[in-house]
């Protein structure tokens, strides 16, 4: 029973890794005002971008370096048309979402069910080696806990720094923080190519670590969730993270409950991770007022000079 | 006696050194290759359905050499793309025109007898039209052998399967999986996950990491990708590729497999459009000579005495011998569904909304 718990729970955390980095990264770009649904474009360039990469160099970790980069490309063009040109965000993101998975089709033309063996790692040896706690340290991969500090890092400079209270300042009233002399062109740009990099590692993972592996539109959606995710979560990112492995928990306990022998059917276990995520963050956000107190008052609205 | 068409005069004609008048040898010559289409639905990987139909066509030209040319189109995923490109196949002068997934089919059953100067095949169908044929394959007798396999090498006595939709194609796979285990080792049990996906291989790992946490020691399904392979290669557990051989990737955990091979439909059709003799067939092959079943790579861990006992199994199914689906059998309610002495109907089997006793989930 315990072993079934802790290979549900681990499980859990591999599936809900790739969400975390997708939704604390469009977290950040939603708090400076800008709404990027290009998520699922992001993850799928970065995914074929790192996955070329590696499979060509052999490291995983320039892979991922790549994908961010790649990621970071996308939103930069979002950025350009939504945030300079002052196109409608909505359209120019799903735009992004369709040119993404286009894009990754062509560029993975030549991976496609292609599979990348990791290179053994002294690394990997060195921390398993240590006694006691050698194997927890070593249970995830190195990104599972990168996304651990990345998500304190965010707890902290939204509620500690004070840039982090320039970008809410700027997704709330964009007008009076320019007044005030910050650059809210320049902010947001650089919020919205932080969500692209983190949605282009979340694509890295999923290609290389998770699956390791290339196949056409391998994120099955996964940047909906996460755009989803951010607002259910109330822009709060301790809520966003919660909703990525109660989501990834559920897609993964459903998949135990089958294998049980569980008599439901199989359509409604696959539907429950969408349905428990939905309620859940319902239920803790039930309060609408709270949403609209949380929700950036500017979001998907460009911010222009007046006068 | 004066059973001149335009393509035997010319070929004759061609045959005999006349030419009609300037330029007639390039007619003639245009009108005697063989204009095949075939329509692939996803992207051709080097494993996997697609690829089996992108060796096919390649295996048809080969065998023909000079008289067939294919044009293969790729990535067409949604049924009305499908019908405009097949239309426009048919059109542009290719006599033979080949889907190649269920999919395909209810859009060629429709518009098919509309297009009578072309002939079409479709992978995966249900009835044959007046000028549409179809052809599938029996894999699961290529289950029942690798279910054999598993059978006899497990430990645990639970095997698991990673099913993508409760189809009847998934079904009697799965079911002679079952049928074959429990024929060498009868308290083997399988416990399924279904995914609900064709194609989320993140999803497949999940569920193999799933199904070895519950005890099973031997998994398969019906990957499209290498990922079951190398998800129980990282568990340490085995892995059987039912149509599709990963042993390019999966090094160690890849215990036996079988591919589709669906050469001997596209030859067949070919030659059968050139020759003139072309009819609309319902073709349904398992292994065998001219079969579209073809078992691969076989692990070196495997006993000796368990590869002869494949051999065996193996030549009596291609002899008519054995029948995985002849009774008595269960379903997984108890309920008897073939009587003993009597073998399931390919009417019933393609038609499976049930699995057999031993199939848990």
């Amino acid at each position: 029973m315990i072993d079934t718990i802790l290979a549900i729970v681990t499980a859990t955390v591999i599936a809900g890794t790739p969400l975390v980095y997708a939704a604390l990264g469009e977290l950040v770009t939603e708090k400076s005002g800008v709404l990027n649904l290009g998520v699922e474009g992001m993850m799928l360039v970065g995914a074929i971008s790192g996955f070329i990469t590696a499979t060509v160099t052999g490291s995983v970790w320039l892979g991922i370096l790549v994908a961010a980069i790649a990621g970071m490309a996308m939103a930069l063009i979002f950025a350009v048309f939504a945030i300079s040109l002052r196109t409608t965000q909505v359209a120019t993101g799903l735009a992004r979402s369709i040119v993404g998975a286009g894009l990754s089709s062509q560029l993975g033309r030549g991976y496609f069910g292609v599979a990348f063996v990791r290179p053994d790692s002294a690394v990997y040896d060195f921390f398993h080696g240590i006694p006691l706690i050698g194997p927890a340290l070593t249970a995830f991969h190195p990104l599972v806990y990168l996304s651990w500090a990345i998500f304190a890092a965010i707890v902290w400079f939204f509620s500690r720094s004070r840039l982090g209270l320039v970008i809410k300042a700027i997704g709330e009233a964009p007008s009076s923080a320019h007044a005030i002399g910050f650059s809210v062109i320049g902010l947001r740009y650089a919020a919205t190519l932080f969500g692209g990099a983190m949605a282009g590692i979340g694509g890295g993972y999923l290609a290389l670590i998770y699956t390791s592996l290339w196949v056409e539109n391998i994120t099955a959606g996964r940047g909906w969730i996460a755009i989803a995710l951010v607002v259910f979560a109330t822009w709060k990112p301790e809520r966003a993270l919660l909703g990525a492995y109660l989501f990834g928990g559920v897609t993964t306990a459903q998949l135990f409950a089958q294998g049980a022998g569980m008599p439901v059917p199989s359509e409604f276990m696959s539907a429950l991770p969408y349905i428990a995520t939905v309620v859940v963050l319902v239920l803790i956000s039930r309060d609408s007022s709270l949403i609209r107190l949380n929700a950036p008052a500017s979001l998907g609205r460009p911010f222009q000079l007046e006068g | 006696m004066f059973n001149l068409t335009r393509r035997s005069f010319l070929q004759n004609a061609a045959l005999t050194g006349v030419t009609v008048a300037s330029g007639g040898v390039g007619i003639a010559r245009a009108d005697d290759l063989l204009k095949v289409g075939v329509v692939i639905q996803g992207p051709i990987a080097d494993t996997g359905w697609n690829s089996f139909h992108d060796r096919a066509w390649k295996a048809m030209e080969a065998a023909m050499p000079g008289r067939i040319k294919a044009t293969v189109i790729e990535n067409i995923n949604q049924p009305q793309d499908a019908e405009r490109v097949f239309r426009q196949l048919a059109v542009q002068g290719h006599k033979l025109v080949l889907g190649t997934t269920f999919s395909q089919y209810a859009t060629l059953r429709k518009m098919s007898p509309a297009i009578s100067q072309a002939h079409f095949e479709c992978c995966a169908g249900i009835e044959t039209t007046s000028n549409l044929g179809v052809f599938e394959a029996r894999s699961y007798e290529g289950t029942y052998l690798t279910g054999i396999s598993a059978g006899r090498m497990t430990k645990s006595n639970i095997l698991g399967w990673v099913g993508a939709y409760p189809v009847p194609q998934v079904n009697y796979n799965l079911s002679g999986f079952v049928l074959g285990a429990r024929s060498v080792n009868p308290d083997v049990v399988c416990k399924v996950v279904w995914v609900n996906a064709w194609d989320d291989p993140a999803k497949e790992k999940d569920a193999v990491n799933a199904l070895v946490a519950q005890g099973a020691d031997v998994i398969s399904g019906s990957p499209n990708t290498p990922v079951q392979g190398l998800a129980c290669e990282e568990k340490g557990v085995w892995s059987i590729g039912s149509t599709g051989d990963f042993s390019k990737y999966v090094k160690k955990a890849q215990l036996t497999s079988f591919e589709l091979d669906w050469s001997p439909a596209y030859i067949e059709s070919a030659k059968g459009v050139i020759e003139g003799n072309w009819k609309p067939s319902a073709r349904w092959r398992g292994i065998g000579p001219d079969g579209f079943v073809k078992m691969t790579t076989q692990n070196p861990a495997l006993p000796p005495e368990l590869v002869k006992e494949l051999q065996e199994a193996e030549a009596a199914i291609v002899a008519g011998k054995l029948h995985p689906f002849a009774g008595p059998i269960k379903d997984n309610k108890g309920n008897e569904k073939v009587a003993a002495g009597t073998v399931m109907s390919d009417e019933a089997l393609k038609g499976i909304d049930w699995l057999v006793e031993g199939v848990q989930g």
